[in-house]
């Protein structure tokens, strides 16, 4: 396990400064994501998760700890850290195809190259028919595909996800994290994705880092044994799986915990 | 099916279909019901000058009807070169207008950008922002004369601090999301602004620029009316001299169709530019 870690988070803290000295948003939090795999961030609201996915990002500064991407230290955003926002990040002037290229675009990537990797990810989100249209025309899942796609063709060592299903209904949920299954077997791509949905935790995750919340601390981290080596493709396959309902439960019962604490405090 | 499902019937719905109404909050009426209100205020508008007109409240040298009106604003084409007048407003306006831009556009999304740009220039521009610029004019007059530079000096001082303003505010309004997309995809300072920033902001400063040229013209007609030799609001102050009411009111009708020809062009050129907006869906 600790040969193919591919990212390593150590003793991050983050305390955000207000007027009254400042609000301890995370505690002393440590935990690596192995390569190819799918590590969810997941705990109640107030845990931080979002904003320790952001640290990951480069987007905010941790007040202390270190943090690493293949034994590189981690300073600000960069190409190798992808993205993808709950909220709807398609560029609305630009199309399906020139969205999925913008990344590469930057990255001085010869045209040629650029527009046959980003067919390849169109086709592999399912928007090959909607590559010239503007996302006005598309559905929120369909935009969530464009920014999947925009994000994988840019070739990151890692993707990172913050409630990128969040905004969406439920039946379209559950197509794009089936699809996220899809492409996670198809590319070798490693994610960390932070959810507050337990359905949506143990359905994608190969590991779970579960925060409690006020500060942000380290609860456990879970590692779904029930799913090891099973072909899960659909929703219907997990719920039908030996183990799931005792999974769910000992979740349910970690949130409930956290909220049962949050009332006693 | 399992055991723990029951399933029951379908039930048909029975056909309501929704009836059309006048006043139903924000909702859409349609397109011809538009066309007809809009000419229909214009009917009564025009009907009530007349009557007016026509019930002596006032002498008809100083309230002619809207026939007298026109009529005059023919002889003014025809007879006294008013094109040459407006030309010469329309000119003002726009050459004053495109200076005002070449300024307010980039250092408006610098300002909304970077929050140190802001900082600086922001309380600059809001004191500047609460001079009624037609304070200036005796000062424009000073030093630039009656001539062309002191109108367009006033038309520039006149709109180029709410320009700022507006196009900071609406870069300021730019998602972060978008922005951090950008960043995330390994983005750089200049290349977030020129990709992000900037097409991101720019249909809705097309829009301040729509409703700050509207401003310009009220401008203009300040700046001619107080000294000019030619324009539009020229005319209007020759007339008054010999009691020509028809013509002062053709030259507010002229500034009028003018000021809604080109409220309707960027109108037009902003539908045309940001057809990928979900408004023009």
């Amino acid at each position: 396990m600790q040969s193919s870690t591919i990212l390593s988070v150590q003793n991050v803290c983050k305390t955000f400064p207000t007027r009254g000295g400042g609000v301890e948003a995370l505690r002393d939090v440590s935990f690596s994501v192995a390569r190819n795999e799918l590590c969810v961030l997941l705990g109640p609201s107030g845990c931080g998760k979002s904003t320790l996915l952001n640290i990951v990002a480069g987007l905010h500064t941790p007040t202390s700890g270190t943090l690493s991407l293949e034994g590189r230290p981690i300073h600000g955003p960069a190409r190798e850290r992808g993205m993808v926002f709950q909220s709807y990040t398609s560029f609305p002037w630009l199309t399906v195809l020139e969205n999925v290229e913008y990344g590469m675009k930057l990255n001085g990537i010869p045209k040629a190259e650029r527009r046959e990797r980003a067919l390849h990810y169109i086709d592999l989100v399912h928007l090959t028919k909607f590559r010239d249209a503007y996302p006005k025309t598309l559905s929120g899942g369909m935009k969530q595909r464009v920014a999947i796609a925009r994000t994988l063709a840019n070739a990151p060592e890692i993707l990172l996800m913050d409630e990128p299903y969040g905004a969406l209904d439920a039946e379209t949920r559950w197509h794009m994290q089936e699809m996220l299954l899809d492409i996670m077997r198809t590319t070798q791509t490693t994610i960390l994705l932070v959810t507050h949905d337990i359905q949506e935790a143990i359905f994608l995750a190969d590991r779970i880092v579960f925060l409690s919340a006020h500060p942000g601390r380290l609860k456990t981290i879970l590692e779904l044994d029930f799913k090891k080596g099973k072909e899960i493709r659909s929703k219907e396959d997990l719920v039908e799986l030996e183990g799931y309902p005792e999974c769910e439960r000992e979740i349910m019962q970690l949130m409930r915990g956290e909220a049962k604490q949050e009332e006693d405090a | 099916m399992t055991q723990a499902l029951r399933t029951l019937p379908a039930t048909r719905a029975k056909d309501t279909r929704p009836k059309l109404r006048i006043f139903e909050f924000k909702s859409d009426i349609p397109a011809s019901w538009r066309l007809t209100l809009g000419v229909a205020v214009w009917v009564l508008f025009f009907a009530i000058w007349q009557i007016a007109a026509w019930s002596g409240v006032m002498p008809a040298i100083l309230l002619p009807g809207p026939g007298k009106v026109l009529t005059a604003l023919y002889t003014l084409f025809a007879e006294n070169g008013f094109l040459g007048d407006v030309l010469v407003s329309v000119w003002r306006v726009m050459f004053s207008f495109a200076l005002a831009c070449a300024v307010a556009v980039p250092l408006g999304i610098l300002m909304g950008a970077f929050k140190s740009v802001e900082a600086f220039f922001s309380p600059f521009v809001s004191a500047w922002r609460y001079l009624p610029a037609p304070s200036f004019i005796p000062l424009l007059l000073m030093w630039f004369g009656a001539g062309d530079a002191q109108k367009l000096a006033l038309l520039f001082i006149g709109v180029i601090w709410f320009l700022i303003t507006l196009i900071a505010d609406h870069t300021k309004a730019v998602p972060k999301d978008l922005i951090n997309t950008s960043v995330t995809l390994g983005g750089s300072r200049w290349q977030v602004l020129r990709t992000v920033v900037v097409p991101a902001a720019l249909p809705n400063i097309v829009i301040a620029m729509r409703q700050m040229l509207a401003v310009s013209w009220t401008y203009l007609v300040i700046a001619e009316i107080t000294a000019a030799d030619a324009g539009i609001g020229a005319m209007m102050m020759r007339a008054k001299r010999f009691l020509h009411v028809d013509q002062i009111m053709a030259g507010i009708l002229v500034i009028g169709l003018l000021g809604l020809i080109f409220d309707y062009l960027l109108r037009a050129l902003h539908r045309r530019a940001f057809q990928y907006l979900d408004e023009y869906s």
